[in-house]
């Protein structure tokens, strides 16, 4: 017990563990009805929801398990997105199967119930020549604690082995870890992470270490080699984090890859394509010039 | 380790970084690229316009400004920090030239430029600026400058550099391309400069502003009319060589 600057006497925290006697009286005064209450709508609010944009109902069984997947693409980040909305999109008729919606405190939006269609965090798409081809462009920040919600809702609890996973997306160069100078680095670079049973080639070099994988890219990626699925990211580091097309244009030998060879066909017209992105996207802040 | 000497400017890292400075060298980055060239007979500066908003002016959103007559620079970084190093360049310039009679040479602005920057990477609470500078013009020899300044307050002459968003890979399309053939022409630096721009720039020609400065005449800048007639050609050489080059291979 210690008393504090304004005389009242307060337990001071002790590392040689809690008394037996005053255990049940701690437990008693760690856990209110309305503690319990807060958690339970703060659990609520971070829910990861997967639903169907046009209807709103929320999709029951989790995405991959009910259809047949072979290959699974997910772009995450503005980059990486624009990519695959550039090379491999605009090669095939994509219908929009679902879409997940979350919460955390790095949302701009507040409003988890009416989402725009500009809000929509992560939106799914399966190829309609190819039904067991699905993408994922996901433009959001996935918070620690809803990555394996999002997992578990996408690729279901027994995912199955037979898909390919190929996961897209940047990272700043500055976290890259280096004996070199960053100012000598060639960004942007792309650097490849596979699972132990991806055994197609890839088209970048490894990651070397002490470098790390962070957030979604790496949760999917831990996911999968526990589930013994073949997964390989592609990791671009680059120095210009929003929409910029040398950045995309860096991801262009992932087009060779075997996952998204046979998804791409008129490679001229898709850079011309995503210059015209580039253009929609153009206005940027006046501190910097 | 970086975290614990990244906050204070006049704090050596135990391996010898000041690591203000080099968060500082990232902060150019943030700014569109800009390229200089310095041709036989013209200098260059070259940079991609950012877009502004529909209610703003566009006049007042400037990357190449004159430092006096004979002497301009490009910038690219924080906005705000290259005003005033541009208002503190300009006030020397005309100081120098009521004092000693004479404009200022290219290398001496540089210096001024470089050592202001260099005195913000020495003081406490301040921080350093956050521009990188290529300064071009003609001394009174007749001979064209170009110079490079960034925020350690470090400056170099150059054939041709370039600084912002992308540089690497616009300064590897000069080390290929920059040859005495290519800019013993006036009309060839310019096209240089250009198509180092297009290297990068997210939409063609209508994103590029361009100034010259040629032997004893003042600076001049380009409409949006003669860099778009430069683009075309370009283009059409492009598509020249594309042909040849498709001819040959059947």
């Amino acid at each position: 017990m210690a008393a504090t600057f304004f005389g009242e006497v307060v337990k001071a925290p002790c590392r040689a563990g809690t008394e037996e006697e005053e255990e049940e009286e701690e437990q008693d005064r760690r856990d209110t009805p309305e503690d319990r209450e807060v958690r339970r709508q703060l659990a609520r609010k971070r829910e990861v929801r997967l639903l169907q944009r046009q209807t709103k109902t929320s999709l029951e069984v989790a995405l991959l398990e009910k259809q047949s997947c072979s290959k699974f693409i997910i772009a995450v980040g503005s980059n990486a997105s624009a990519f695959l909305s550039s090379f491999v999109m605009t090669s095939g008729v994509w219908k929009e199967v679902g879409c997940a919606k979350l919460w955390n405190e790095w949302c701009r939006t507040t409003d988890t119930v009416h989402l725009s269609p500009t809000d929509a965090f992560c939106v799914f798409y399966q190829l309609k020549s190819d039904p067991s081809v699905f993408l994922c462009q996901c433009s959001c920040y996935i918070a620690e604690d809803q990555q394996f919600q999002w997992l578990e809702k996408v690729f279901g609890s027994r995912p199955r082995r037979n898909m390919q996973v190929t996961v897209l997306t940047c990272r700043h160069v500055t976290e890259y870890k280096t004996s070199e100078s960053t100012c000598s680095l060639p960004s942007p670079f792309l650097r490849a992470l596979k699972t132990q049973k991806f055994k197609d080639p890839v088209c970048c070099p490894l990651l070397e270490q002490p470098n790390i994988v962070h957030d979604l890219p790496a949760a999917v990626l831990s996911y999968c080699q526990v589930w013994k699925i073949p997964a390989v990211l592609y990791l671009c580091y680059t120095d210009v984090m929003k929409l910029d097309l040398v950045t995309v244009e860096a991801f262009k030998p992932v087009l060779s890859s075997s996952s998204l060879e046979c998804l791409v066909k008129n490679v001229p017209e898709s850079t011309e394509i995503l210059k015209k992105l580039m253009t929609t996207n153009e206005i940027q802040s006046n501190i910097y010039t | 380790m970086a975290s614990r000497y990244d906050r204070a400017i006049t704090v050596f890292s135990p391996d010898g970084h000041l690591f203000q400075v080099e968060y500082a060298q990232e902060a150019v980055k943030k700014g569109s690229t800009a390229v200089g060239i310095r041709g036989t007979n013209i200098v260059v500066l070259g940079v991609e316009k950012k877009s502004v908003a529909k209610l703003q002016d566009e006049r007042t959103v400037r990357k190449i400004c004159a430092l006096d007559d004979h002497v301009c620079m490009a910038f690219a970084g924080l906005t705000a920090d290259a005003r005033v190093v541009i208002n503190r360049a300009r006030v020397e310039c005309q100081s120098h030239k009521l004092t000693v009679e004479d404009p200022v040479t290219v290398e001496y602005i540089t210096r001024f430029i470089a050592t202001l920057k260099q005195k913000y990477t020495q003081s406490n609470g301040r921080r350093p600026f956050g521009i990188s500078a290529l300064i071009v013009g003609f001394d009174d020899d007749g001979i064209p400058r170009l110079y490079q300044t960034d925020p350690s307050g470090t400056y170099h002459a150059w054939k041709a550099n370039a600084i912002g968003r992308s540089a690497k890979t616009v300064r590897e399309f000069l080390e290929k391309n920059y040859t005495e053939d290519a800019i013993s022409n006036d009309n060839e630096a310019i096209k240089l400069a250009i198509k180092a721009l297009l290297e990068v720039v997210q939409s063609g020609g209508k994103n590029i502003e361009l100034a010259i400065i040629r032997r004893d005449q003042p600076l001049k800048m380009f409409s949006a009319k003669e860099i778009e007639l430069q683009v075309t050609e370009i283009e059409k050489e492009k598509e020249e060589v594309e042909k040849k080059k498709s001819k040959k291979s059947t």
